[in-house]
């Protein structure tokens, strides 16, 4: 690559990192919030024609409608945090951080490789197929945590999954979700005490495809 | 009504999950106003929660509301609209990316209210994951220009963080 291209490149991945992960953010007060949830989810929630019911139950059905509103709030920011961490680490693979610390195209070489590495196992069953190569694996970090992060590739394009104690993150349980980051599609999901992290710049429906291969139960394992 | 077959707690619901995104966005469109600009967006939004096409995204529709809000506000102010940004000038050399590396928060907040609204909401929509259909419905553009505006916008904030450093 031209160096110039190249600078170019790095300088826009620095740029996307730190709006990412150093912007500060402003969040709504909870005083906005309650608000809001009162004036419009409370609103709507609250039965009209007994006044004497109201007034023993308003206080309980606001609270009720700020927790309906608040709770998913908090979890949608949360998974966006996620989403936008993975990005990160994504970013910093392509500019070579962590690099492939084991190159093996079969799963039974990588899994074990971390064994004494990380103070988990990562499960991953799925071993690649022609359509999505196995390229191999290294131990990374993951917003400050130990991480397995196994690479796979579509085409010309890298595939990043980190895999992660899941413990206090807000990794959805059931089938994998998506989410488009600054034009990266990611998919975050959890299994057990295990949290999944799948990031690429590949369209969504690849993204989805390979996200279902690794989660189906009956996933290839090539030796 | 509400959004052709949900109901108005669900379009509530739903709407109000985004307040902490249309916060941030109003923040650094509005500063201070911030508060004001939210609670008129999503007064709006309620009233054309049957206008909400079911299955798309409602973020969306609620940051096109509130940038909507946010001029005609400017405008009640008596404010005149922003002046065309002059072409960004890149070095592209070590130097920025030394720059780039050693960033804190606080410089790039700087760096991107230095930069006028359109294209602060051209990054911070892009940091949100819209689509460039999104983004061009957004900010009221066409889509093939979403790419161009967002280019231009980052160039900017590159150059205004250079600058900002000098200073």
């Amino acid at each position: 690559m031209d160096p110039n291209e190249a600078r170019e490149q790095e300088a826009e991945q620095l740029l996307t990192a730190a709006l990412l992960v150093k912007l500060p953010q402003h969040p709504a007060s909870l005083a906005l919030k309650r608000q809001l949830a009162d004036r419009y989810a409370g609103a709507t929630r609250v039965p009209r024609p007994r006044r004497a019911l109201f007034a023993l139950g308003a206080a309980s059905a606001v609270a009720a409608a700020a927790l309906v509103v608040l709770v998913p709030m908090r979890l949608d920011r949360a998974r966006g945090a996620l989403a936008g961490g993975a990005v990160q680490e994504h970013v910093a693979v392509l500019r070579g951080e962590p690099q492939l610390q084991i190159v093996s195209s079969g799963i039974h070489e990588v899994k074990p490789w971390f064994a004494g590495k990380l103070d988990f196992a990562p499960a991953v069953s799925f071993g690649g197929d022609a359509e999505f190569p196995l390229l191999g694996g290294a131990v990374a970090t993951f917003l400050g945590r130990p991480a397995a992060y196994v690479e796979f590739a579509r085409r010309a394009h890298r595939i990043s999954l980190f895999v992660l104690r899941a413990d206090g993150l807000s990794f959805p349980h059931g089938p994998p979700e998506l989410r488009t980051v600054l034009g990266f599609e990611v998919a975050l999901w959890r299994e057990g005490d295990l949290g999944y992290a799948l990031v690429s710049d590949v369209d969504r429906a690849e993204l989805a495809s390979f996200a279902a291969r690794l989660t189906s139960p009956g996933a290839s394992q090539p030796e | 009504m509400f959004g052709r077959g949900r109901s108005g707690d669900d379009f509530a619901r739903d709407a109000l999950a985004h307040a902490d995104s249309l916060h941030n966005l109003a923040r650094y469109l509005a500063g201070d106003g911030a508060e004001d600009l939210v609670q008129e967006t999503y007064a709006r939004a309620m009233a054309a929660a049957d206008r909400f096409e079911r299955g798309s995204n409602l973020k969306a529709f609620l940051f096109r509301i509130l940038r909507n809000t946010f001029i005609d506000q400017a405008r009640r102010k008596g404010h005149e609209p922003e002046p065309p940004e002059p072409e960004p000038d890149l070095l592209r050399d070590d130097a920025e990316l030394e720059l780039l590396r050693g960033l804190v928060g606080r410089d790039i907040e700087e760096a991107l209210l230095r930069l006028s609204p359109d294209s602060r909401a051209a990054i911070l929509l892009d940091l949100e994951g819209l689509t460039e259909a999104e983004m061009a419905d957004v900010m009221g553009c066409a889509r093939g220009t979403v790419k161009s505006r967002l280019s231009r916008a980052r160039a900017l904030l590159r150059q205004s963080l250079r600058l900002y450093r000098r200073t």
